[in-house]
């Protein structure tokens, strides 16, 4: 499937026109990981989006003081990890791990984001909406996964 | 095109749930696959209102062989 309709399955770019979605687009590096591979560390530098194209990752945090991690969701085709770095620019929340091989992300830098937020605010505003949308989403997540947990 | 965001927790499993997108609309009584594991739904809720093409659910679902 070409990468524009892939796209247009993230949340993140909902609302955007196709001349918009290929200025993200043209920011986007593939990348290719094995199963048990690591995405992204938790308390690592944070300066980089990912998009998952194809498999499973999984999210695990660890427990204070060096605690075990424990796994708190998996994330399919379509959803994006890394968008509260890209926010608030911290230190990676979480450890993501690539659950199949191959697992296929595209990458977006925060760096290459901003210049083009800067550029075109419209997509910065469409954007970072629809990434406030997703935080919202996964705290409702996290809190029927409580309560059922 | 539309797509459905959903929200999967799993229940009488230690399988930590996940969000992922589907072009089928999830539905009591049917199947979700993911990964290699199968899951039987139980339980739909809509989480937030629709926007554009994305419709935002929920669903509790169990482990296939643990399906009554």
């Amino acid at each position: 499937m070409e990468l524009k309709e892939i796209m247009k399955g993230v949340e993140l770019f909902e609302g955007l026109t196709d001349e918009e979605l290929e200025k993200v687009i043209s920011l986007c590096k593939e990348r290719h990981y094995k199963e048990s591979d690591i995405v992204a560390e938790q308390n690592s530098p944070g300066n980089e989006l990912f998009i998952i194209q194809e498999g499973f990752v999984e999210v695990a945090v660890a427990g204070r003081a060096g605690g075990a991690s424990k796994v708190i969701v998996n994330l399919g085709k379509g959803q994006t990890v890394g968008e509260m770095s890209l926010v608030d620019q911290g230190p990676r929340s979480a450890t993501v791990r690539a659950l199949n091989t191959p697992t296929i992300v595209q990458v977006i830098t925060d760096n290459d984001f901003e210049n083009l937020c800067e550029e075109n605010h419209r997509i910065g505003y469409v954007v970072l909406r629809n990434i406030a949308a997703d935080l919202s989403f996964r705290l409702r997540q996290r809190h029927l996964s409580d309560i059922v947990g | 095109m539309t797509v459905y965001k959903v929200s999967v927790v799993v229940t009488k499993s230690d399988h930590p749930g996940a969000i992922v997108n589907l072009k089928e609309a999830p539905e009591v009584g049917k199947t979700i696959e993911l990964g290699d594991n199968e899951f039987v739904i139980t339980e739909v809720l809509e989480l937030m209102p629709p926007r554009g093409e994305f419709h935002f659910l929920h669903v509790t679902c169990v482990p296939k062989e643990l399906h009554e």
